[in-house]
């Protein structure tokens, strides 16, 4: 039996109909399907297709094991999919609180194939079964709360009158988790939104739940009087939508909400699932520092690891001589992790082509790690040239996410560069001098040219890995023990710098502070969202290239 | 007899539709495909989003499939292969077009959910770009055939097909099809990266099913109408009149299907800009260029 | 040949065949099991959130000007499929006499151009 089944004996029928459904497993990824190409799985190759809604889904996939984070969410997920369902967990045994998983497998493309067809055999034999639980963990509960029309800030627990205004309290239903920390929410939003007024006029049917007829007739002027009219002076009635933490188009972890003002966004609140606490790094044997650091961000594993060697190389005072020979591996890296944000960027566009190009472009990259891969960057030439000539796409883009050049020379990194300010910590490097590198820069600090970037950036770390030859990734620290001392390092990750300072005694980590890129660029997406339409916002957002692993919660 | 021929033709070419977008997304042709996925939608569950609009909620995949089925009862597949044959046929194409529009904002009103009502009110901005852009090119073609009977109009291709005397009418009648069946890159109301599946997000199993068989016929009435009013229906050598329409519809759907996936999803204001500040007046050119031809033609 | 009104009732025919058709599938839908009401599960997906705060607001569309436009052309569409039926019977006179209409309208587009009603509020 499937975790998911629908409760009955099984039927001709219904045989026919679990047979199928093994057929057509459709899957919703967590936290992303970006997470699992970054991990080298190809989920369309093993069976699986990915769709956008839960409701969609018959398999919920569960890639490197669930963060602390997601529970919620992925549960809520979860129990927003309909029956027959099934959980297949890669890299991990457990993800509670999703029901036991029924399939679980190792992270690679052969254990994946198998595990798939597991599910499908699993499928085939246990859709239907007579003896199935409910699901119903904490966070899809609901409660009802009983609210003003006029005043929302009002809540109560039982129904009554309004204090304010005398009027009978409708039923409202609100998630458990949301209820406690209601009260302070419409404190510290602060805007006039009255996202929570239902009305009857629109005449559309019967809403039950509405009731203004004690009200008395009120005139639409009069309903909207206290809203805050928006760009065109309508005053309009504004809606709470949240874009995250697990949106198909977005970076899974990234947790956006939206006040939208019709499809206009008014109100931006960020915030990532997936970041990482401070002080995690505390009380760690150095040898264990490549580890850890590796693990922070799925996306881009190796240049944290680099990262680590070159803090630790600073602390013990040791030339850092092997620092060419990561040179291809981060630029490796840099390749595979930009085409990947281009792959996500496509879907979120609605460009399939290129969603699917380089998707599999990444993952050829992946598999093939000697870097020697000809027809590999050959191929990678072609989907740039076409890239660059494709005039709809620079339509669609432009002008899209546009900041102010001073705002964006706030946050050095991929985001400056598209703005004309050429800082890149690689070019004060010795080795990268070596090699003639130079940063690629573009004019324009919109949509557009970011996306530009992210090709010429391409373009330059192919020809240092051709250079180079070697890609192979840090794996030891081949320091001695027992070392002492404060190290600083700085890499460039594929978007951004990121800043290691460590202070270490007796081959333990005393205290570390990390500065992660995404976390300085995740104060953008406010002024990249604000007053755009909600696709352009979600446009803009993608743009940043955020990674919510890196992200502070 | 007809009706039934008629309507089992239909859907088999809605069949094969399916079968064709299977193929543009995986690269292969699994013709048992829909048939599995039918059968697997029909095997979920279906519930009903909580506090919905409940007569939009249900209404709305019916009235897309009635609006997709009305539009193909009155296109000729042969000479004499129509459901009905009304006297202003391309008008009641274009009258039963329009109920798709109510359709998908029923669908974005109804479960009461974020994500539905911002892709039904984009399906409407939609509708108000493309409209003009249906209709105008069909009176072009029912100028040319002196009727709105849809095999008169068939008929007067009998020289020389639309597409080639109307080229602008038939470039500007294709893309505004594309935009009625929401294909991409008009696929504003079920944007699968922007708006987690827009309006198909909250139907689930059977309705589901309705919903997707609704949005197939709806690309086989409009590849049936391109075919009817530009391509010469079922004119053409050695095959049976059906045959030829069943070719050219389905080598036009197979355009539309695979023609938007090489090309990022419009944006609502470019559709709009674009549909009005250029696509009307082609269109109205279009409506007068065929009148001074077929003036001087006459004269 | 069947009459317009043995054509329109085939029609209507068919209306209510789809809807049964529609019927029967649910039918079908139903006989595999009625679905289990659990926590969460009807509150519209929003991706991870349970937000059922209800959203039929006054939604602010932002293409009202160009819904105006498409209401004058839309009203000038009616008039041009009977116009196009007699074209090729009337000739010249035809053309001018819609030439001027079309003109006139295409005037006004131009103006709601100039005007910006053509661009998103």
């Amino acid at each position: 039996m499937i975790t998911g089944a629908r409760k009955g004996e099984t039927s001709w029928l219904r045989r026919l109909a679990a047979r199928a459904s093994s057929k057509e497993l459709a899957a919703f990824v967590v936290p992303g399907p970006e997470v699992a190409r970054a991990f080298g799985l190809d989920l369309g190759a093993a069976g699986l297709r990915v769709v956008p809604s839960p409701r969609h889904a018959s398999v919920l996939v569960v890639v490197g094991g669930l963060p602390e984070g997601l529970r919620d969410a992925a549960s809520v997920i979860y129990a927003q999919m309909m029956r027959p369902r099934a959980v297949l967990v890669l890299g991990s045994d457990t993800a509670s609180p999703l029901p036991g998983p029924d399939v679980s497998a190792p992270m690679d493309q052969e254990s994946l194939s198998a595990a798939v067809a597991r599910l499908r055999r699993a499928f085939a034999e246990g859709a239907w079964d007579p003896g199935v639980e409910d699901y119903a963990p904490e966070a899809a509960a609901t409660e009802t709360r009983y609210t003003c029309p006029m005043h929302p800030e009002v809540v109560q627990k039982e129904p009554g009158a309004c204090p304010k205004c005398g009027m009978d309290l409708v039923p409202r239903e609100v998630s458990s988790g949301e209820s406690d920390g209601e009260e302070e929410e419409e404190e510290e939003a602060g805007e006039l939104h009255h996202g929570s007024m239902d009305h009857g006029e629109h005449g559309s049917g019967g809403h039950e739940h509405m009731d203004h007829t004690d009200m008395g007739f009120m005139s639409m002027v009069e309903m909207t009087r206290d809203l805050q009219p928006s760009g065109d002076g309508l005053r309009m009635e504004w809606v709470e939508v949240p874009f995250g933490p697990l949106f198909p188009g977005l970076p899974g972890g990234l947790a956006l909400t939206f006040t939208l003002d019709g499809d206009t966004v008014a109100c931006v609140q960020s915030g990532s699932a997936v970041g990482r606490g401070g002080g995690c790094l505390q009380g760690v044997p150095v040898d264990d520092l490549l580890e850890h650091l590796g693990r922070i961000d799925p996306l881009s594993p190796v240049a944290y690891r680099v990262l680590a060697l070159r803090a630790v190389e600073n602390a013990a005072g040791v030339e850092p001589a092997r620092a060419t020979a990561y040179l291809g591996a981060l630029e490796h890296e840099r390749v595979v992790s930009h085409l990947g944000w281009l792959s996500s960027f496509g879907y979120l566009i609605g460009y399939e082509w290129l969603h699917r190009r380089a998707a599999g472009l990444q993952l050829a990259l992946l598999r093939d790690d000697t870097g020697e891969g000809e027809t590999l960057w050959g191929d990678l030439s072609d989907l740039l040239q076409r890239l660059r000539g494709a005039t709809l796409l620079r339509r669609r883009l432009e002008g899209v996410g546009r900041l102010r050049t001073a705002r964006a020379a706030e946050y050095p990194g991929p985001v400056s560069r598209a703005a004309g300010l050429p800082y890149d910590v690689r070019s004060e490097e010795k080795a990268y001098q070596d090699l003639g590198f130079e940063p690629a820069v573009q004019e324009g600090n919109d949509a557009y040219s970011r996306l530009m970037l992210h090709l010429d950036e391409m373009e330059r770390s192919q020809e240092i890995v051709q250079a180079v030859g070697s890609v192979s990734a840090p794996d030891d620290l081949g320091v001695q023990d027992g070392i002492s001392g404060e190290g600083d390092a700085t890499v460039e990750t594929p978007r951004g710098p990121a800043r290691l300072r460590v202070r270490i005694e007796d081959g333990m980590v005393r205290s570390a502070e990390l500065e992660t890129p995404s976390g300085r660029h995740a104060q953008l997406v406010e002024d990249v969202a604000l007053e755009h339409e909600v696709a352009d916002a979600l446009a803009g957002v993608a743009s940043l290239d955020l990674s919510p692993w890196g992200m502070t919660r | 007899m007809t009706v039934f021929l008629v309507l089992v033709m239909l859907f088999a070419g809605a069949y094969l539709v399916a079968v064709l977008e299977g193929w543009t997304s995986t690269g292969r042709l699994r013709f048992a495909g829909p048939f599995w996925a039918a059968v697997a939608l029909l095997g979920r569950e279906s519930i009903v989003p909580r506090k919905p609009d409940r007569v939009l909620y249900e209404t709305a995949p019916v009235l897309l499939l009635v609006s997709a089925v009305l539009a193909a009862a009155v296109l000729p597949l042969g000479p004499h292969l129509v459901i009905a044959d009304l006297a202003t046929g391309a008008l009641a194409v274009n009258a039963a077009l329009a109920y798709v529009m109510v359709a998908l904002v029923m669908a974005g009103w109804g479960p009461d959910g974020a994500y539905a009502m911002v892709a039904g009110w984009r399906f409407l901005g939609q509708l108000v770009a493309y409209s003009m852009l249906i209709v105008m090119p069909i009176t072009a073609v029912a100028m040319r055939a002196g009727s709105l009977v849809t095999t008169t109009i068939v008929e007067s291709q009998a020289g020389i097909w639309n597409a080639l005397t109307q080229p602008l009418g038939f470039v500007l009648f294709f893309l505004a099809a594309m935009a009625v069946c929401f294909l991409p890159p008009f696929d504003l109301p079920t944007a699968p990266g922007e708006l987690a599946g827009g309006i198909e997000a909250e139907y689930a199993g059977p309705r589901l099913a309705v919903v997707r068989l609704a949005r197939m016929v709806l690309v086989v009435s409009l590849s049936l109408a391109v075919t009817v009013f530009f391509l010469g229906g079922w004119l053409g050598p050695f095959l049976p009149g059906w045959a030829w329409t069943s070719l050219k519809t389905l080598v036009v759907a197979a355009t539309m299907l695979t023609a938007g996936r090489y090309v990022p999803r419009l944006r609502g204001e470019h559709v709009m800009e674009w549909g009005w500040k250029l696509g009307i007046p082609l269109a109205l050119v279009n409506i007068f260029w065929v009148g001074i031809t077929l003036v001087l033609r006459s004269m | 040949m069947m009459s317009p009104l043995e054509q329109y009732a085939l029609l209507l025919g068919m209306i209510a065949g789809t809807a049964g058709l529609v019927g029967c599938v649910y039918l079908i839908g139903r006989s595999f099991g009625k679905p289990r009401r659990e926590e969460g599960k009807d509150v519209p997906a929003s991706s991870g959130r349970l937000s059922s705060e209800p959203v039929w607001v006054r939604y602010h569309v932002r293409y009202y000007g160009l819904a105006l436009l498409f209401l004058a052309f839309d009203m000038e569409m009616a008039f041009m499929y009977p116009w196009a039926v007699v074209y090729r019977k009337v000739g010249l006179e035809a053309l001018l006499d819609m030439g001027v209409f079309l003109a006139i309208l295409f005037l006004g587009l131009l103006y709601g151009w100039s005007q910006g009603a053509l661009k998103r509020r």
